[in-house]
């Protein structure tokens, strides 16, 4: 992979880890985890695959940070299939209860079933799908069932079951449902969505102002710190950095051919993105062994990728501004997942990282599986004790994982489409026999020059298809926080 | 000569000193030991000297060696200090820079006792005292209601306010057994009052106890515990009040010895303990707006802690005194004396509510409500000195050790104590046939830092740095004109 970094990312990196090692350093104040709330969207909702459902939500960071630190939790959780739109695909028609769902909530079970009820609040009030200005203003409406699949997930979160009390009680945004829990600590995990909308539509000027929405942030962390909740904000994960987009050569691994056949084929420089989209077609071509036109969303040109990292960097600005002036600690959630996109971790026997099939990311490809949702609660965990002094012990990851589909997700691997198997629908016939020939050549210069050094060398060109999903370009980008991750998933800076 | 008031001037000073006095303080515990000004000036070492009206407070044996009729106003000012730093506190908990005062509105406060003795014959000497042996009075309520929950007195579910007052009225007969050796005996009424304030619903006690029985309604499937603790901090903050008043009786009885040969006297003193019978009222106020309201009800919370009627029960302690003095010192009275309060009688004041959990659905009020002390006894040692100077001029020094009652885990805003170190000096310049005296008392409280595991749920622990000023002025006349008592001395 090949991050695509402008000098203004970085410095903005570098001052915004700076800014956040200094805040963790003063930090001194006592954690008290009586009543944790969580303020999110799909990430911190546990988001995976294709909805949001019980099978991942009782196994997200926020569940686990819980369990961790010995403290009620209690989520909205949902029936199988899940509910919710999937990033990049088109929103669908709000079926609910859709098969096998009952009562689409999922209700503790009681001794007996009569009297199984759902909790009267729940304190993960994370949201898929909600930027900062939904959790601000958006409340439930009933019905409960809306034509809107945003309003319904808002429902089925925030106002279940308030929506079907004969009381009147009042109905709240997710910012006003966490103040009304009192909490002693708050983790707010926003602005994540607003910047996977911008990448994913390949549309930077989607990404908010950021000096506004800077504005609005601070109002919700003030807010938070005035009931006097230790507030833990994270900071924005850089959604080129998921998997949701690959450059060529990460790409052909996924779609099993060389990176030169994408790069010639689709017209595409190393420095380009295919998103999951992209991705999806190409393989469904190269199974009818052809290469044709992509639809739009399929491709992020680098220039674009600059220009949403450069403003999300700015969004995560304001985020470090906000947390320093009203009191809050920040969890660099950006850098850690950084951390995985550069270099992956290993846990147990296998290196995961943040490819497509990589094992970090579900098939959504933009929200971890339950082994990556166990790192990062780790991580903050492991950050926790070391700001406020305590002692939570860490989740063993390897044990997450030896229970996680996600983690089982294997790349293809091997270049099983060639350019001779492979034909150009909308162009040259033989474009991809003469970036063959070229790749080859330039292979066998390679190994020319290697052997001439005496150096062992695999000059195949299928063979790159086999290294390590981690590149050389990847390693050069910037790399703040050095992070050491363990077999048994104990994470430290 | 002296200045010679009129007795119509002597009775409108008295009134005036009478209606000053709000008869409130505070005590070791909530004893008061300073309730004559001649004898506070002397450490309160008085027990063995009892040579004025206050003789009915030390040792109402005492009386039987004044001759003739006294009146006797003795008036008290108590400026406490009173500082507490907590150890620990909730998470966020705003705490003043030194942290909380625990003095009451107004600094001043005034303490009043009136004696009267009238010899009836050689033998018998009839006294009435009016003083209030006990009393008490803390204010640690430094916010409203509606502040913000973590700017309000930390130790607020441990109590804000106590008020406690215990006037004796106490008729005195006493009998000269020989020309050196005396016996008194008063039966007292007793009017006591008390009033209690506190916060509840403590997130990290009481309120858990609502929550247990919610959790499983509100959290299903989540750890019991877990979910109280959660629930805890939905409820508001409630406010209990609870006053109430008693009349009972009680009685004084002394013994002193005089020895002329030796110059040496002895007394002994025993004054009893009191069982009060509270009646009165309990009232429960709570915050609005809180979370769970709209789901339980805004009534919710009042119908289950019913303002009422309530009973109660409120044991002082007695006291037992001995004392010696001698004078055969280059003109000075030396005194000391031994003092015992068997504050083991409070250990706890029982509350009984009429409308409980019992006989009412819905009221989460029990039978009764035990608030525990567990005091321990008292101790005192007092000792003091008094030379005359003049015929008309007679100085005082003291020094007064005061082993409080209070365990740690009682320490807290309704009763701050610790022991005490206090210094006192005082005087009497006599006009005619009234006297004037005057103490000051320097009372230094041992800093005091607790750490009792079970108070960290109302974060009573921590440091208690109090000290106290207290001044008192007095005034004992004859009353050669009495008309009531002339007749009876016919």
């Amino acid at each position: 992979m090949q991050f695509q970094s402008t000098k203004r990312s970085r410095f903005l990196r570098a001052c915004l880890i700076a800014v956040v090692a200094a805040g963790a350093a003063q930090a001194q104040a006592k954690l008290d985890t009586t009543t944790f709330v969580v303020l999110g969207e799909g990430l911190a909702a546990g988001m995976a695959n294709y909805g949001l459902n019980s099978t991942f939500q009782t196994r997200n960071f926020p569940a686990v940070m819980a369990t961790q630190m010995n403290t009620a939790f209690p989520q909205p959780l949902i029936q199988p299939p899940g509910i919710g739109d999937v990033i990049g695909y088109p929103q669908r028609e709000v079926i609910t209860p859709t098969l096998p769902q009952g009562t689409v909530r999922v209700f503790p079970e009681q001794p007996n079933p009569n009297d199984n009820a759902p909790p009267v609040f729940v304190l993960n009030l994370s949201v898929p799908g909600h930027k900062l200005v939904d959790a601000i203003n958006l409340r439930p409406v009933a019905p409960i069932v809306q034509k809107d699949m945003k309003q319904t997930v808002v429902n089925m979160i925030l106002g279940f079951p308030q929506l079907f009390f004969q009381r009147t009680v009042p109905l709240w945004s997710q910012t006003e449902y966490a103040k009304a829990m009192f909490p002693t600590m708050a983790l707010v995990e926003l602005g994540y969505y607003e910047a996977l909308e911008a990448a994913v539509a390949g549309d930077p000027t989607k990404i908010p102002d950021p000096v506004a929405w800077g504005q609005s942030y601070a109002q919700v962390v003030q807010s938070l710190r005035q009931l006097q909740a230790q507030v833990i904000v994270t900071t924005i994960p850089n959604p080129i950095e998921t998997a949701y987009f690959a450059n060529p050569r990460v790409a052909a691994s996924i779609v099993a051919t060389a990176p030169f056949i994408l790069t010639a084929g689709y017209q595409l420089t190393q420095n380009d993105y295919i998103t999951r989209k992209g991705m999806e077609v190409i393989a469904t071509q190269f199974w009818n062994r052809t290469i044709g036109p992509l639809p739009a969303g399929s491709i992020l040109r680098a220039n674009v990728a600059a220009d949403i990292t450069n403003r999300v960097n700015a969004l995560n600005a304001q985020i470090v501004n906000a947390a320093k002036a009203n009191g809050a600690v920040v969890y660099d959630l950006n850098a850690f997942l950084h951390k995985i996109y550069v270099t992956g971790v290993t846990v147990g026997t296998r290196s995961i990282n943040a490819d497509y099939f990589g094992g970090f990311y579900s098939l959504d490809a933009v929200y971890p599986g339950p082994t990556g949702h166990a790192l990062i609660a780790n991580d903050i965990l492991a950050f926790l004790n070391q700001t406020y002094k305590t002692s939570f012990s860490l989740v063993d990851a390897k044990t997450v994982a030896a229970g996680d589909p996600v983690f089982a997700y294997q790349k293809p691997g091997n270049g099983r489409y060639s350019g001779q198997q492979l034909r150009v629908t909308d162009g040259p016939a033989d474009l991809l026999l003469e970036a063959e020939a070229a790749a080859a050549q330039e292979a066998a210069a390679e190994a020319a020059a290697e052997s001439a050094a005496d150096a062992p060398v695999d000059t195949s060109a299928e063979a790159n298809l086999d290294e390590p999903a981690v590149d050389a370009a990847a390693d050069a980008a910037p790399n703040p926080t050095e992070y050491t991750v363990t077999d048994s998933g104990t994470a430290a800076e | 000569m002296g200045v010679r008031l009129s007795w119509r001037r002597r009775g409108a000073l008295l009134l005036g000193m009478m209606g000053a006095s709000a008869l409130s303080c505070f005590g070791s515990a909530f004893s008061i030991n300073e309730l004559g000004v001649r004898a506070s000036g002397m450490g309160t070492a008085f027990t063995a000297v009892a040579d004025d009206g206050s003789a009915l407070f030390y040792n109402p044996a005492g009386i039987a060696f004044q001759p003739g009729k006294h009146l006797q106003m003795d008036s008290l000012v108590v400026v406490g200090l009173f500082r507490f730093t907590p150890s620990a506190t909730p998470v966020g908990q705003v705490v003043p820079a030194n942290g909380y005062s625990q003095s009451i509105k107004p600094h001043f406060i005034p303490v009043a006792s009136m004696y009267a003795t009238a010899e009836i014959n050689k033998k018998f000497t009839f006294g009435f005292g009016m003083f209030t042996p006990f009393g008490l009075s803390a204010n640690s309520t430094n916010f409203h209601d509606d502040d913000p929950n973590l700017t309000k007195f930390v130790g607020r579910f441990a109590g804000t306010r106590a008020r406690l007052e215990e006037f004796w009225f106490q008729p005195t007969l006493a009998y000269k057994i020989t020309d050196n050796m005396s016996v008194a005996v008063g039966p007292a009424f007793v009017h006591t009052h008390l009033f209690i304030e506190q916060s509840f619903l403590n997130p990290l006690d009481d309120g858990l106890t609502f929550g247990r029985q919610a959790a499983n309604t509100i959290f299903p499937g989540v750890p019991k515990e877990q979910a109280a603790q959660v629930i805890a901090r939905l409820l508001p903050e409630g406010r209990s009040r609870i006053a109430g008043t008693a009349n009972t009786v009680g009685f004084s009885a002394g013994f002193l010895y005089k020895s002329p040969k030796y110059k040496t006297n002895i007394g002994i003193n025993y004054r009893s303990a009191v069982t009060n019978h509270l009646s009165g009222k309990a009232s429960f106020a709570f915050g609005k707006g809180y979370t769970l309201e709209p789901y339980v009800g805004s009534d919710f919370l009042f119908k289950a802690f019913p303002n009422q009627d309530i009973k109660g029960t409120f044991t002082t302690p007695a006291t037992y005194a001995i004392g010696i003095s001698n004078t055969s010192i280059a003109n000075m009275r030396i005194s000391f004396d031994f003092r015992m309060q068997d504050y083991k009688r409070f250990s706890s004041v029982p509350l009984n509510f009429g409308i409980n959990e019992v006989n009412t659905k819905g009221v989460a009020l029990p039978v009764e409500q035990r608030l525990r002390f567990d005091f321990q006894n008292s101790y005192q040692y007092a000792f003091g000195v008094e030379r005359t100077i003049s015929p008309t001029l007679t100085i005082r020094a003291g020094y007064l050790r005061d082993q409080s009652p209070v365990p740690d885990k009682s320490t807290g805003p309704l009763f701050p104590d610790a022991n005490r170190n206090s210094y006192m000096f005082g005087g009497t310049a006599k006009r005619g046939t009234t006297e004037y005296s005057f103490f000051y008392e320097a009372m230094n409280f041992v800093n005091r830092n607790t750490n009792v595991a079970e108070n960290n749920k109302v974060f009573t622990n921590g440091l208690y740095d109090n000290f106290a000023h207290l001044a008192g002025l007095g005034l004992r006349f004859d009353m050669p004109q009495l008309p009531s008592l002339k007749k009876f001395k016919r």
